[in-house]
Formats: C-alpha cells, sequence, structure tokens
C-alpha cells in the first residue's frame, strides 16, 4: 500500500456509504471476472481431485485389465471435439471387490496392525505433547521459545529420511537403543524379529516425529486462554489443580480434540515408516492398511481391488473422526 | 500468557525442568545419530559399543555415495518439483481464493463449501486414478506428473480465502477509480497485503511435496528422476550395508530444511496451527 492508495481510500471513506455505491456503480463492471480467476483452480481440481475421487469409486466396483485405449466416448462439434478417453481396461464384477475383503486374512491382518500401533501410539504422545505444552506455558520456565524450537525440531524431518535414522537406532545388534537398554541391565529387545516389538518401535518412531508437532498445537491453544479466567478463578480462591480442572481443560478441549482426530487420520495412513523400518515383517505384523492397499494396486495391480480398499480405509477413517468428534463433545 | 502468577515450590520447579530436558535430549538424540553415522568412516559405525563422537569423515562418505547413486540430483530434482509445485499451487490458490473473498457470482458459497469438503479426504484416494490419468497422458516417470495433482489445495483456497476477506473493498475501489486493472487488483493489492499467509501456505505446500513418498514412489522409476524420499528408500532397499553413506543422504535430506525451520519458524508453526493438514 502506497501513501497515494492509502489517502485516496480515506477520500472515498469520507464520500460515506451512499456516494461509495454510487462510484461503485459507475465503475465499468466485468461480470466474468471471478469465473475468468477461479477458472484455472477449477480445472486442476476436476481433472486430478474430483475426477480421481469419483473414479476410484467407479473402480472399485470393476477388475482391472491394464491400461485403457481409445475413447470412452468422443464428441465432434465442428469446432473442436470432445474426447474422453478410457483410461483403464476393466471388467464390471459388481460388489465382488468387497465381499472379497471380507475373506482376505491380510485385510484383516493390516486393519489390525494399523489400530495397535494407532494404540500404543496416540495416548503416550497425546500426553506428553500435552504436558510439555502445559510447562512451557507455565510463568517460571525460563526460555521457553529456545525449548519449545528444539522440542519442534522433527516437525521439519523428512518422513523418510527420519525413518532410516530409526531404522540403524533399532537396529537389533549395532543400533542405539538396544546399547542403552544393555547398559542399565535389560536384555537387548527384538525390535526387528519380534512381532509386538517391532509394532511398539513404530509407535515410538511416531511419537518421535509428531510429539513436537502436537505441541505447537496445544501450546497455541493454551496461549489462547484469556488470562482474566485464571484471574476470575483465583479471586474465588481456585486451587492450581482446580484452575487446570475447570479454566484450563475446558477452554483447551476443541485443540485437544483437533490433535487427537488429526493423529488418527494420520495414522490410519500410515505407509512411510513400515515401508522403510520393518518392510511390514516380521510375518505381515507391520502391514498397514495403506502398506497393504499400495501392495495390491502396484505390486499386484489388482487396482480394482485396491480402490475398493481405498474407500473401506476412507470410510473408517471418515467414522473414528465422527466417533472421536462425539464423544468429544459430549458433556 | 502466564498459567499460574505464583511460582510454585522450588522442588516442583526442579521436577519441570528436568522433565523438559529429558524430552529435550530424546528429541535431539537421532539428530545427533545421523550426524555421528554421517561423519564415521563405515568400519567404525557399526561397532559395538556405539559411537558416540562424530569423525571427520563426511566428504569422503559423500564422495562414496556419490559413486554410487546421483544424490546430489536428487536433492536437486526434490527443490525443483517442490519449488514448482508451491509457486503453481499459490497462484491457482491466492487467484480463485480472491474471486471468492472480494466477488459476487452465481453459486458462490456453493462452490466454495464443495471444495471445502474435500479437505476431510485422504490423499491416497486419488492415487490409483492419478496413476492411470498419467498413464494415459503418456506423464508416467515425469516431474510434470509430481507437479500438476494436488495444485488445486482445498486448504490452500481456504487460507487465501480468509486472509484476503479482511482486505478493505475501499482499497479496491479506489484502486479501481485509480485507474487499476481488475488484475492489478490481485497482484498490486491483494497478494502484498497477504504476505504472512502467503508465505504459510507456501511452508505448507513446500513440505507436503518435499516429503511426498507414496505417489512418487508409483509414478517415478528412473533414478536420475527421483526426489530425495525416492533416492534414500533406494538406498536403503539395494545398499543396505553402506550405513554411513545413508546417513549422509539422510544429514543432507534433514539439515537444510531444519535450517529453514529455524528461520522460518513463525510461518511453519502458524501453518501448523492454521490448518487441520498433516501431509
Amino acid at each position: 500500500m502506497s501513501i497515494r492508495e492509502h489517502s485516496s481510500i480515506q477520500a472515498v471513506r469520507t464520500e460515506g456509504r451512499i456516494a461509495r455505491n454510487r462510484v461503485r456503480d459507475s465503475l465499468p463492471s466485468f461480470p466474468g471476472v471471478p469465473y475468468l480467476y477461479i477458472l484455472p483452480f477449477f480445472i486442476f481440481f476436476a481433472v486430478f481431485l474430483a475426477f480421481p475421487v469419483v473414479y476410484t469409486l467407479y473402480l472399485s466396483f470393476f477388475e482391472y485389465h491394464g491400461v485403457g485405449e481409445g475413447f470412452l466416448f468422443a464428441i465432434d462439434l465442428g469446432v473442436f471435439a470432445v474426447e474422453v478417453p478410457r483410461i483403464s481396461n476393466v471388467e464390471f464384477v459388481g460388489l465382488e471387490n468387497y465381499t472379497r475383503m471380507v475373506g482376505d486374512g491380510l485385510f484383516w491382518l493390516s486393519m489390525w496392525n494399523t489400530v495397535i500401533i494407532t494404540v500404543f501410539q496416540m495416548p503416550l504422545m497425546v500426553l506428553v505433547s500435552l504436558g510439555v505444552a502445559l510447562a512451557l506455558n507455565a510463568s517460571f520456565i525460563k526460555l521457553s521459545g529456545l525449548q519449545r524450537t528444539l522440542i519442534a525440531l522433527p516437525v521439519s524431518a523428512n518422513f523418510v529420511a527420519y525413518s532410516t535414522i530409526f531404522l540403524m537406532i533399532f537396529s537389533e545388534q549395532f543400533g542405539l537403543a538396544n546399547y542403552v537398554i544393555q547398559l542399565v541391565g535389560f536384555e537387548p529387545i527384538a525390535w526387528q524379529s519380534d512381532r509386538w516389538w517391532a509394532r511398539v518401535m513404530l509407535a515410538i518412531t511416531l511419537d518421535w516425529r509428531w510429539m513436537g508437532y502436537n505441541m505447537l498445537i496445544l501450546f497455541a491453544g493454551l496461549q489462547n486462554i484469556p488470562g482474566r479466567l485464571y484471574e476470575a478463578a483465583e479471586i474465588d480462591g481456585a486451587s492450581a489443580w482446580q484452575k487446570f480442572r475447570y479454566v484450563t481443560v475446558p477452554q483447551l478441549k476443541p485443540m485437544l480434540l483437533f490433535v487427537i482426530v488429526l493423529s488418527t487420520v494420520g495414522s490410519m495412513q500410515l505407509f512411510s515408516e513400515p515401508f522403510i523400518i520393518t518392510e511390514g515383517g516380521p510375518s505381515n505384523s507391520t502391514i498397514t492398511i495403506l502398506y497393504y492397499i499400495y501392495d495390491q494396486a502396484f505390486v499386484y495391480f489388482n487396482l480394482g481391488y485396491a480402490s475398493a480398499l481405498t474407500y473401506v480405509l476412507v470410510g473408517v477413517v471418515t467414522a473414528l473422526s465422527i466417533i472421536e468428534m462425539k464423544i468429544g463433545g459430549e458433556d | 500468557m502466564s498459567v499460574a502468577s505464583k511460582k510454585p515450590d522450588l522442588p516442583v520447579q526442579f521436577g519441570v525442568y528436568i522433565s523438559l530436558l529429558i524430552v529435550i535430549v530424546l528429541t535431539l538424540v537421532p539428530f545427533y545419530w545421523m550426524i555421528v553415522g554421517a561423519t564415521l568412516p563405515q568400519d567404525q559405525f557399526f561397532t559395538y559399543p556405539p559411537r558416540f563422537l562424530p569423525g571427520t569423515h563426511f566428504f569422503e562418505n559423500l564422495a562414496d555415495l556419490r559413486d554410487r547413486f546421483p544424490y546430489l540430483l536428487s536433492i536437486w530434482n526434490s527443490i525443483f518439483v517442490a519449488t514448482v509445485y508451491t509457486v503453481l499451487s499459490l497462484f491457482l490458490c491466492s487467484l480463485a481464493g480472491f474471486a471468492f473473498a472480494k466477488y459476487e457470482f452465481a453459486y458462490k458459497e456453493y462452490l466454495f463449501y464443495f471444495i471445502l469438503a474435500t479437505v476431510v479426504l485422504p490423499v491416497q484416494i486419488m492415487i490409483i486414478p492419478l496413476f492411470l490419468l498419467m498413464a494415459n497422458f503418456g506423464l508416467l516417470d515425469t516431474h510434470i506428473a509430481l507437479i500438476l495433482p494436488f495444485a488445486a489445495n482445498p486448504v490452500g483456497i481456504f487460507l487465501m480465502r480468509q486472509s484476503m476477506k479482511s482486505i478493505p473493498d475501499s482499497w479496491l475501489d479506489s484502486a479501481r477509480i485509480d485507474g487499476a486493472s481488475e488484475f492489478q487488483l490481485y497482484y498490486r493489492i491483494a497478494l502484498p497485503s497477504v504476505k504472512p499467509a502467503l508465505a504459510a501456505l507456501a511452508v505448507i505446500l513446500f513440505l507436503f511435496q518435499w516429503n511426498a513418498f507414496l505417489y512418487p514412489l508409483v509414478v517415478l522409476t528412473s533414478e536420475e528422476l527421483f526426489t530425495i524420499p525416492l533416492a534414500i528408500e533406494r538406498l536403503v532397499g539395494q545398499h543396505r550395508l553402506y550405513f554411513d553413506q545413508i546417513m549422509v543422504a539422510t544429514a543432507l535430506a534433514i539439515i537444510p530444511i531444519t535450517i529453514l525451520f529455524l528461520l522460518l519458524q513463525k510461518y511453519f508453526v502458524r501453518g501448523f496451527a492454521g490448518t487441520a493438514y498433516q501431509p
């Protein structure tokens, strides 16, 4: 904004509302302008977002036989032709892809693995990030900003790169984790070869990556609680615990719910970490649902079945988010 | 600002500090371990007990890595793809966001909420059709295939509309009186007045593309086109023994972005806290 523009704003303002409307009416009108502005976005949106979302649903009722050739339909309009290519060669199978899941043991195992890893991972992460956010928000803490920055550092770590570091930390023979565990007098842990420890290892890895991120969100939420609420509670003689219970918790609840829903949605889409660190093993105990979809789609090229699995995943994610918001919205 | 106006007892304060210190150490250990691994010669890294002090072998390891894999090219590919994607997406989102914030047109609300509703859809739902589309367009194994999808970003258009709503109509009207064209309103007034929001969105978009793994894994096959995540995956998958070099690769992937995070922290935080987006 230049000074000249500012002064002309003032001039328009002083003319008053009626005068301004008259000015606006006298301006040349460009009815097409907003459409022109949203057009590029909508072209990309239609081709790369709306179409794929619908096409995945469509594919879930078909069996895939390879990339398509020719056109689904072509209309010659004289000036130009509308040609919609057949992008895949498919055969209608009705609900077969969905009924197939019922008897697919690996599908259920991948669901189970995903849920188990989430259950191991999320409570610890939410509790620690809440605790850290509360501590950093306390008045007596020095260097709160610096500590916040250090704890938030993992938010900048590339998924595949940090997974690789944890692959080494949890190496059974030479890893740092087992070294420290033996140092304090325990037996080394079979991180890579025991089904349950492999899931715990992934949970720890995810906690490291996302704790700081959630702490930042919760910290922002704490900062937004108006100070007068605490002052009022103090005047009423509330103890520290009471202030936490009756001011902080209710005020922070929307943010806490946000963090929990976000984490659930994120864990249900877990892929890079098991792909890099465990490769789904040992004995498929860390194959997540998205990992299984990837295998079905791009290793076996069962694109129809993979599409059906994708829609089931989306359904589960949506259902879980709604349930969490319902539970969180009560009381 | 502060939760408690009265300071708690000293032992409590001490306990809080110790707890925070533990969290900070646990946060930093993997970074430190990465640096140790990247700077030690290979035969000294996989030893028992593990080494705890960094060595001086970084450039030798880097040279070995470059003999094994065109990794510097992967870094360039990642920067190139993420930058072009970010610029394209910022343009699409800000232009459309401006229309939704400052113009009236038919079905405006419906269109906007239709776009916004797609925020809840996970990116994975589009991958199979995107793969087929790119196969049909002949764009498999190209960077264009990474850049075009996800450019029309619902989070982006939402952020742009929200921040541009606060631009006073009178600014736009007076600029029109001064003879500005409609497009000048966009790039002379709207864009400069939402710079912080643009920066926050740029961070979100850049990191989204920078971290993307599953979709590039599906689309790219040539090593010389690989982005950083694919390159590291290939190294881990096929050259698992050379962990010194793999740690150099991860260090080069993580350290520059960490420095960027330290410099642009407020935009990172604004981007994270302002959106429901876990890329």
